[in-house]
């Protein structure tokens, strides 16, 4: 499952917000940083939490994007596992399971005590109800990861089986997103509108193009959320962000914009935490189309490239050589693959005879300019002119997504454990590897997580040997942490914002 | 009059409907498309094909067109793809937020233009006339964007009088608060617009002053400033009025930046939103709307010129 860090169109900052932004910043220098409150954690308090992409609608189960996981999944919903910031799958709404030894059969014990907010109880046919849904609608989002799921049966009240027709090694990490979620069986909110679900906190307020307010449910099967009330504001414009936790709008910011970051750093009780992320910044060969199906062209290119520069510019990035990053199975460092060596390139595209080449750049304007800035001035030095197109996201997802009418992308994929894609020949990169292939394929369904990450790794190696993107970094997200915030999380921020531990102390 | 006033309708009528067929149009021929927004990027083919059909997208065009203008026709501008919520409901919502937003800016610009304008056209040739006339043309030239960082900077920043960002979540439940959240936007529009407005009242009063009814009341024993105010300003006024009309399809723009930085839940930051998800029945409710009212001031424009200025009354 994939989906991209964001989506709306007015990210775009001109050079004249920057000139506000100094301004701002000089005049930050006169105020003296305020204590913070260091008192007890407060239970009635309200967390104010500014976040920058907006869901279109709250329908968790038909709408795709980030933004409505990283809010909703583990708040508001719940599934039988979940996820903890690292990525490392936990039980939640089972207390326990258990995986047969020959992988094809997942047995679920459920919590006991566990009410919807719409006051149904959690029993074992919902579950079977949900998944099964999923498993027979294709419009549902999670279908395709249920795909080795054959049956799901409910022995008794508060045990649930799902039997597989062969191994899945990435079942259970489905299980901890949409494919996973519980909810109650014969109910009939409007899920774009309105939500009933199991978690520490219900649905209050949704006001689209302003914010969305969360209150605990006192009702809750596990330990309560440890603020009563979190008030989440929508601020698509980064500068206006940081304008909100300045003028004490806000308790909590993320993400903040690298750039901006040093004007909060230490401002009115604010510290910045830098959390890892699965977020890769894909530059995207169209492995398909001639001039870039020729390998020596895709090599030349990433040896054109100064990461650690670039990691550099980014300000807020680790660098990333293979398809799989850091907090994933199957991560090796692979530097070793794409060194910074202009000279090298060249002699490349002169082999290839494509010393006069002109490329073209897909990039969804919300991005900014930094990276396709750099990656000109990287080209021009190996004597490659790159042309930048910046489109709106709508735009890309037609043009380059689905119709693969593009050379070079430049997109963020954010979900974690996303490595099929380069053994998916019909996704937009094009690439066609057997051994890749057949590599996932056994990675896939190895019982052994072990094996699994094992065979992962050869594969992210032939592919970055192979060329088939560049991986420009892996994102890191800057969080902006108030005064009297204790328990926020620092890691995965944009998948998953876990509420129920953070506490607010108000004196 | 009721000639006139027919044809003015007339013509208001075939504007909007215009209006409709090239927005609904403008909207198909835009790339990308929101069944595939909804599926995402693992998407099948399938899926984005029943969710199209579940849409109504896959229906021809003019079926389309033809249900969405049945629909306005009978006050019913349809429902957002992605909520399902009425369009005019979530217009109404938005209105809150930017109706007061553009009144309050254009009040902070008539305060700022009328007297400015025709003090600086009263002392032009002394130096505090030029100082108006340097500053007006100064401040006319500056992005709305810039104009309002500075403005955060100096109230909210340095002076901590206002906010800088947000609107209360309460709305106007809380009177107090919404109107403080507006004060700096609509400042910023203010200003600016103001500044621009200034030359127009500025030329208007110096036309005024020309003018034989002007000669006239000072001949009859009243001095130039008595002369002016009593017989110039209502000739001024009429070209605020067309100035002010034009002007509203200049502030409707301007929201939509400034919603944005000043984190407005407005209509303008709604439009960008939609847009942005192409919530098409959205964005095409969204703008006729705004047409409509942009036109409907032109009209209204229209009939005061038409009332207050004997000549055109005439010429009918």
């Amino acid at each position: 499952m994939h989906s991209f860090s964001s989506r709306p169109a007015l990210l775009r900052r001109s050079a004249v917000a920057g000139l506000g932004i100094a301004a701002l910043a000089l005049a930050g220098c006169t105020g003296s940083p305020q204590p913070g409150p260091t008192g007890e954690p407060d239970p009635d308090a309200t967390l104010r939490l500014g976040l920058v992409l907006e869901p279109d609608n709250l329908d968790i189960r038909h709408t795709s994007g980030a933004a409505l996981e990283q809010i909703l999944i583990d708040n508001v919903y719940e599934g039988l596992v979940t996820r903890t910031e690292e990525n490392e799958i936990v039980p939640s709404l089972a207390s326990e399971y258990e995986v047969s030894e020959d992988g094809l059969t997942y047995t679920f014990t459920l919590n006991e005590g566990v009410t919807f907010h719409g006051g149904g109880e959690l029993t074992a046919s919902d579950v079977v109800e949900t998944y099964n849904q999923v498993r027979s609608d294709e419009t549902l989002i999670g279908h395709d990861q249920l795909a080795h799921v054959v049956a799901v049966d409910a022995p008794d009240d508060r045990t649930v089986v799902l039997t597989l027709d062969q191994p899945d090694q990435n079942l259970l990490f489905a299980l901890t997103g949409r494919a996973g979620l519980v909810f109650d069986e014969g109910d009939e909110t409007d899920l774009k509108t309105a939500a009933n679900g199991t978690g520490p906190f219900t649905l209050a307020d949704w006001s689209q193009g302003d914010g969305i307010t969360f209150t605990r449910n006192d009702e809750y099967w596990g330990e309560a959320a440890g603020v009563a009330a979190v008030e989440v504001s929508y601020i698509p414009d980064f500068t206006a962000g940081v304008n909100a936790a300045l003028d004490g709008s806000l308790d909590v910011l993320t993400a903040v914009q690298a750039d901006l970051a040093p004007q909060l750093d230490g401002q009115n009780g604010f510290t910045l935490t830098r959390g890892a992320t699965t977020d890769k910044a894909t530059l995207a060969f169209n492995n398909q189309a001639a001039p870039l199906d020729d390998v020596r062209v895709r090599e030349a290119l990433r040896l054109a490239i100064d990461h650690e520069a670039l990691v550099e510019a980014v300000g807020a990035a680790t660098t990333q050589y293979g398809p799989i990053p850091a907090l994933d199975p199957g991560y090796e460092d692979l530097s070793d693959v794409a060194p910074f060596d202009p000279e090298r390139a060249k002699e490349l595209l002169a082999e290839a005879g494509q010393e006069d080449l002109e490329l073209e750049l897909t990039i969804p304007s919300f991005y900014g300019t930094t990276v396709s800035t750099f990656l000109v001035s990287a080209f021009n030095d190996i004597g490659v002119e790159l042309k930048v197109d910046p489109v709106e996201f709508p735009t890309w997802l037609q043009d380059v997504y689905t119709n693969k009418d593009y050379q070079l992308s430049f997109v963020l994929h954010v979900e974690p454990r996303d490595f099929g894609n380069f053994a998916n020949p019909d996704y937009y990169f094009g690439y066609d590897n057997a051994e890749v292939q057949e590599l996932y394929a056994e990675a896939t369904s190895t019982v052994d997580p072990d094996e699994s990450a094992e065979l992962l790794a050869q594969a992210a190696r032939i592919v970055s040997e192979d060329h088939a993107a560049d991986w420009l970094y892996t994102g890191e997200t800057i969080t902006a942490v108030g005064p009297g915030v204790a328990g926020f999380p620092v890691h995965s921020i944009n998948s998953r914002i876990d509420l129920a531990a953070v506490t607010l102390a108000t004196e | 009059m009721i000639r006139y006033l027919l044809t003015r309708l007339t013509l208001l009528a075939v504007g909007l409907l215009v209006a409709s067929a090239l927005i609904f149009t403008v909207l198909r021929v835009l790339p990308g498309d929101v069944a595939q927004l909804i599926a995402g990027t693992q998407g099948s083919a399938a899926q984005v094909a029943e969710i199209r059909r579940q849409l109504g997208l896959d229906r021809p065009l003019w079926e389309q067109y033809a249900d969405w203008i049945g629909g306005v026709l009978h006050g019913d501008l349809g429902v957002s793809m992605l909520t399902g919520s009425p369009v005019a409901d979530e217009l109404w919502e938005k209105a809150q937020v930017t109706l007061p937003l553009g009144i309050l800016s254009m009040l902070i610009a008539l305060l700022i233009s009328v007297p400015f304008g025709v003090l600086s056209a009263v002392r032009r040739g002394r130096a505090d006339g030029t100082a108006i006339s340097v500053v007006s043309q100064g401040l006319a030239a500056v992005p709305v964007v810039w104009a309002g960082m500075m403005l955060v900077v100096l109230f909210a920043v340095v002076l901590g009088w206002l906010p800088a960002q947000g609107f209360p979540r309460s709305g106007w439940a809380a009177p107090g608060l919404a109107l403080r959240s507006l004060m700096l936007p609509a400042l910023t529009i203010g200003v600016v617009e103001g500044a621009m407005l200034l030359r127009f009242v500025r030329s208007a009063t110096l036309q005024a002053v020309g003018q034989d009814f002007v000669r006239t009341g000072a001949a009859k024993g009243l001095t130039r400033t008595q002369a002016l105010i009593r017989h110039g300003l209502p000739s001024v006024g009429l070209s605020i009025v067309t100035v002010l009309g034009l002007q509203v399809a200049g502030i409707v723009v301007g929201a939509v930046v400034i919603e944005l930085v000043f984190n407005l839940p407005g209509i303008g930051r709604m439009l960008a939103t939609d847009v942005g998800s192409r919530d098409l029945v959205m964005v095409q409710g969204e703008l006729l709307v705004l047409t409509g009212f942009v036109l409907l001031i032109g009209f209204v424009v229209d009939l005061v010129h038409h009332a207050i200025d004997p000549r055109q009354r005439e010429a009918g």
